[in-house]
């Protein structure tokens, strides 16, 4: 199976599996409120943080309301500085431009600095099956590489590894060092890693990196990272190739400000990543660094159909992981358990937009609707209410399982009949209110086993809530 | 029909009915109009307190030139310090051409696999975020800012800004086209074992700014 298929119909036996997964939920406690603390701190140490917010989310509409006059004008921009621009409808066409790229350089080895686009393009199993050796050069990505694994979370890869597990598989690949090194700390793995990677970045002929931003004023990429993986892999090849999905455009320089404030501070509580780096064309005349060739792939991919649809908002995401790292569904199953490349919220409602709700509509039904994530987005996408949408569409499409339509059905039958519902409601309360007895609790009820195998399920006290209203009312 | 050709069909046929050209035209022609940070607005002595703090926080040290004839010094004792070898690598920015680096063994052009210390020139600082500005090309290759395991960078005082309102104004001003722009807070860094934060991940595990006054 190729990696980047996808298994989001699975998600009920996805999610059980990771539930049951020792290392995978001692991984996810060990995470689990650090991002949330990081990003509390970084919104408290600015006040302006939520009037950002408001602003980003105005930058990006204004954005989709007139993205074919941006791209245009971002494309002229890219093509004046001697670099150039490929436009792909589908992640196969994405895909066969890059090969081609990689041919004309004369490619056998391929960097990548971390791009969630070429996941979706499934770019490094499509390389390695035509000769050419991708290599992840983000610490997290190379970690999960090495393990024959896709990404769990947007941000931090290989959050759901353990270090033991790091350690065995860095003993496995680097088969070429001492085998009796110690490598018991975690500064030992991430100086191996440095160092096995450090000889590659001047091995390979092409780099490969994602884009955070294109900048319609300039015709800049623009990447952030914190290892500088990004920069080595952009840098030290004869060619550079961007995947960014259309609507990574920005206006202006001045509006890449706004987005960086508030990208950061969201993602890990950093008010600023270590390196973000804005990149235009190829090397200048004179230059004795840099590539020599700069392209860009544009990747649709859906995003166009999107456009006037209830889910346009969805295309104001910046990618920081905030939404996932607020989850309590992510937090429990973790990002594999998505089946596709985003997971956690954002994934659940840009997943089925992207290949299908038949595929990805499983994953909107992974929603509390706490709200939490809508509350943390840095440009206000009302995620819950997106998730609603799907759930509805998936309902009217006849998706959804036969005893959760039926279920639904025979709710609505008498949602709509006022009386026969009170009348169910209190014979309803009546029995459960008898079988909890004096405790109040019921310990194991017939269709409710996935809450009672765990809990009480606590029975209803003292009447309906129509009754009391009547009461309360008199 | 090329595929950019039906990519933006699609865009147009979604767009909502209006002058969109002359939107376009005025939000490009007023740039900004964001809300502006305090924290980027400081100015002065205290600009330069807030950058040399938030380099502190970025994990970056920094010390103070007061004339540029004293770099080569400085520099010498931030290599003792460090116990570095007596050997540093830049690249033809003028700035650095005439200095008399003493004991200091100098090497000129890009990074290289085994890079013990760079120097480089920042265009700018942003006091808003303790960040430095670099252009990349033969005068500061981009690689000396990414391959040195430490890297050392000279900013003159007078080329600190508040924040990235007045970065930017400056930078248009200064008309440079370099191929990168590179924004570098602090030393590089991962928390990608184990989810705890370790400098030095691909790029330098020390960053060290000096600052001409």
């Amino acid at each position: 199976m190729s990696l980047h298929e996808a298994t989001t119909p699975a998600f009920r036996a996805n999610a059980r599996a990771a539930l049951d997964n020792a290392n995978l939920q001692a991984a996810l406690r060990g995470s689990r409120g650090n991002f949330i603390t990081k990003r509390a701190k970084g919104r408290e140490d600015l006040p302006e943080f939520d009037a950002l917010r408001d602003r980003a989310r105005d930058i990006k509409d204004h954005v989709l309301a007139h993205l074919d006059l941006h791209l245009e004008a971002y494309e002229a921009q890219v093509i004046a500085s001697g670099g150039h621009v490929h436009w792909a409808e589908t992640a196969e066409e994405a895909r066969a431009i890059v090969l081609d790229l990689c041919r004309k350089a004369g490619a056998k080895a391929v960097n990548k600095g971390k791009t969630m686009i070429s996941e979706e393009c499934g770019i490094n199993d499509f390389l390695s099956a035509n000769g050419i050796a991708p290599v992840e050069t983000d610490l997290g990505e190379y970690i999960i590489q090495l393990r024959g694994e896709v990404p769990s979370h947007i941000i931090a890869p290989a959050v759901h590894v353990t270090v033991p597990e790091i350690e065995a598989a860095f003993r496995k690949a680097h088969a070429h060092l001492d085998p009796d090194r110690d490598l018991s700390d975690l500064a030992a793995l991430q100086a191996e890693a440095r160092g096995v990677l450090r000889a590659k970045y001047f091995q390979a002929e092409v780099g490969i990196t994602g884009a955070n931003m294109l900048i319609a004023e300039t015709g800049h990429s623009v990447i952030v990272t914190n290892e500088g993986n990004g920069d080595l892999t952009q840098s030290l090849p004869r060619m550079h190739i961007v995947m960014a999905s259309l609507e990574k455009i920005v206006p202006t320089l001045e509006d890449a400000a706004t987005i960086l404030r508030i990208l950061g501070r969201s993602a890990t509580g950093q008010e600023m990543s270590v390196y973000t780096t804005f990149s235009r064309g190829p090397r200048r005349p004179g230059d004795p660094d840099g590539p020599e060739e700069y392209h860009v792939v544009l990747l649709d991919n859906g995003r166009s159909n999107m456009l006037a649809t209830p889910f346009q908002d969805m295309l104001r995401c910046i990618r920081c992981g905030a939404c996932m790292n607020h989850c309590p569904v992510y937090q429990a199953v973790g990002g594999h358990a998505y089946g596709w490349v985003y997971p956690g919220p954002m994934g659940a409602v840009l997943t089925p937009s992207l290949i299908g709700v038949e595929q990805g509509g499983q994953l909107p039904n992974a929603s509390s609707f706490c709200g939490r994530c809508e509350e943390v987005c840095p440009v206000r996408i009302p995620l819950p209410g997106m998730m609603r949408s799907w759930r509805e569409r998936e309902f009217e499409k006849r998706l959804t399982p036969a005893a959760m339509r039926r279920g639904l059905g025979l709710w609505a039958f008498a949602a709509r009949r006022p009386r026969l519902y009170r009348i169910a409601a209190r014979l309803g309360a009546g029995l459960l209110s008898r079988l909890g007895g004096k405790s109040g609790r019921i310990a194991s009820l017939p269709f409710a086993r996935g809450w009672t195998g765990e809990r009480d399920l606590p029975a209803p006290q003292g009447g309906t809530f129509m009754d009391r209203w009547k009461a309360a009312r008199r | 029909m090329s595929a950019r050709d039906r990519i933006l069909g699609r865009i147009r046929a979604a767009a909502a009915p209006g002058d969109r050209q002359a939107a376009v035209a005025a939000w490009m022609a007023a740039p900004g109009g964001g809300p502006r940070p305090h924290q980027a607005m400081s100015h002065g002595p205290q600009r330069l307190t807030q950058f040399m703090q938030k380099l502190d926080a970025a994990a970056a040290t920094v010390g103070r030139v007061s004339a540029l004839a004293e770099l080569p010094k400085a520099l010498a004792h931030e290599l003792r310090k460090r116990r570095l070898p007596a050997r540093i690598r830049f690249g033809s920015d003028a700035i650095f051409a005439g200095l008399d680096w003493g004991t200091i063994g100098t090497s000129r052009g890009p990074g290289r696999i085994e890079e013990p210390a760079t120097l480089s020139r920042a265009e700018f600082g942003l006091a808003e975020t303790g960040t430095l500005v670099l252009a990349s090309g033969p005068d500061n290759p981009v690689t000396l800012t990414f391959l040195g395991e430490t890297h050392f960078v000279l900013l003159r005082e007078a080329d600190l800004c508040g924040g990235f309102e007045d970065f930017w104004t400056a930078w248009r001003e200064r008309g440079l086209d370099p191929r990168t722009l590179n924004m570098v807070t602090g030393p590089s860094r991962s928390a990608d074992v184990g989810q705890v934060l370790q400098l030095g991940a691909h790029g330098p595990v020390a960053l060290h700014v000096f600052l001409l006054s």
